[in-house]
């Protein structure tokens, strides 16, 4: 398959120049670039936008308010005052992912959040601070987010491996959630997009109008989903988090 | 994990397992190390320089909008007393037009009694001055009848009897039939 129908080959990561440590092949790769890019436009933004903050907002402003009321939403609705302590590190994870995602939509972009590597380290990072904010607080009484309240003895037997399993199981899903979420649209774009050139190259002019007429709305149509995606993801990574970091904070409440 | 050899890491990819998401062997260590280092530097600025800023911005018009909410609650407030002083003003200007009203009322009031007094008096004396004229009148009237009649019965009895009475008799004798006849 050659490069422009390969739904694949966006997902090559490539190195820009290298670099290494010790041995360690740190290299500086498409993937780091549009992570730097994403940092750069979402620092770049909210410093343009309040360098000179007004008690009437300007456009740019409103936006980064938005942005900000949205995260602090998330978290105010899910962990209460309590949770604020988190918000820089929610509204990082949200604003990290979403720019991540939204730099994917761009044609010849790299999506950074498409890789396991990536949205991986995120998930085990987010329940790793989970685990620790929760011993912190809560020290070995953290133990009794396993222990449901209002189970029989007998039924603990069960109940608490499952509990166990399904903690054990939030990273896995809430990084793999993100990864699939980005990979399967990109693939599912790239897919349905090279019909339009394979029907033009398969049927001739026929091909053409049919690509023309049927596939490009179904393209744009999917485009629009995935920037719903782009979004949705991102706002659920954070939601998440906040949900997990309950656990933590409010061990003994289960 | 290092990729020894010059191709760039993309590029074995392709050539071999052609499922680049999940050939991150010799990736992941590179991806890890930038996602740490962006992913800090954007939590770094966020933290300490971003948020905050976004936070003191929305304190300030917080408190702008409190601070504007309370000078309209004052003015509100003020009006209020204003509105309040203005009617009871209207109150007193009220009564103390009725007082005047009254007190004019009685003015006139008093006014036209004594005036009534003062004309009914004048009237009733000049009245009794009228009656005496006309007492003092009829009195006149009636003397000259006394002497007319003095004088036609001097006259007749003189005629009749042929004889001469004196005037002192002929007044006696009207006299008597003035008082007693009439």
């Amino acid at each position: 398959m050659n490069i422009a129908t390969d739904p694949m080959h966006q997902f090559l990561v490539t190195r820009l120049f290298d670099f290494r440590i010790g041995g360690f092949d740190l290299s500086f790769t498409n993937s780091a670039a549009f992570m730097l890019a994403g940092v750069l436009g979402v620092t770049g933004f909210f410093l343009w936008a309040f360098s000179s903050p007004r008690t009437v907002p300007n456009r740019a402003q409103s936006i980064g308010e938005m942005w900000y009321g949205f995260v602090r939403g998330i978290i105010r609705d899910v962990n209460g005052d309590a949770g604020m302590a988190f918000f820089p590190l929610v509204f990082t994870l949200f604003s990290f992912i979403l720019a991540a995602n939204m730099i994917g939509m761009i044609p010849w972009f790299f999506t950074s959040t498409s890789h396991i590597a990536v949205t991986g380290a995120l998930a085990l990072f987010t329940i790793g601070l989970v685990v620790v904010v929760g011993l912190i607080r809560n020290g070995f009484g953290f133990f009794r987010i396993f222990v449901p309240s209002g189970v029989p003895a007998v039924l603990l037997l069960i109940v608490v491996p499952i509990e166990i399993l399904s903690f054990l199981s939030r990273p896995i899903s809430l990084g793999m959630r993100l990864f699939a979420n980005m990979l399967g649209g990109h693939v599912a774009l790239k897919v349905f997009a090279g019909f339009v050139p394979q029907l033009a190259a398969g049927l001739g002019a026929t091909g053409m109008v049919m690509g023309g007429v049927l596939v490009m709305p179904l393209i744009i149509g999917v485009t629009a989903l995935e920037f719903l995606v782009a979004f949705l993801q991102a706002y659920v990574f954070a939601m998440l988090t906040c949900v997990y970091l309950n656990d933590a904070l409010h061990a003994g409440h289960h | 994990m290092a990729v020894e050899d010059g191709h760039s890491a993309g590029g074995d990819h392709a050539a071999g397992s052609g499922f680049p998401p999940f050939d991150q062997v010799d990736t992941f260590l590179s991806q890890l190390f930038w996602l740490a280092l962006t992913f800090g530097f954007l939590y770094f600025m966020l933290a300490r320089v971003i948020l905050p800023k976004i936070a003191a911005t929305l304190a300030e018009r917080d408190a702008a909008v409190a601070t504007s909410l309370a000078a309209a609650a004052a003015a509100n407030e003020a009006a209020e007393t204003a509105v309040k002083a203005f009617d009871t003003r209207l109150l007193e200007a009220r009564a103390a037009a009725r007082e005047t009203a009254a007190a004019g009322k009685a003015d006139v009031d008093g006014f036209v009694a004594a005036e009534m007094a003062r004309v009914e008096g004048e009237m009733a004396k000049r009245l009794d001055a009228a009656e005496a004229r006309i007492q003092r009148a009829r009195a006149e009237a009636m003397a000259g009848v006394a002497g007319v009649a003095e004088g036609a019965t001097t006259a007749i009895v003189e005629k009749l009897v042929g004889v001469k009475v004196t005037a002192a008799a002929s007044r006696d004798a009207v006299r008597a039939v003035l008082s007693g006849g009439a």
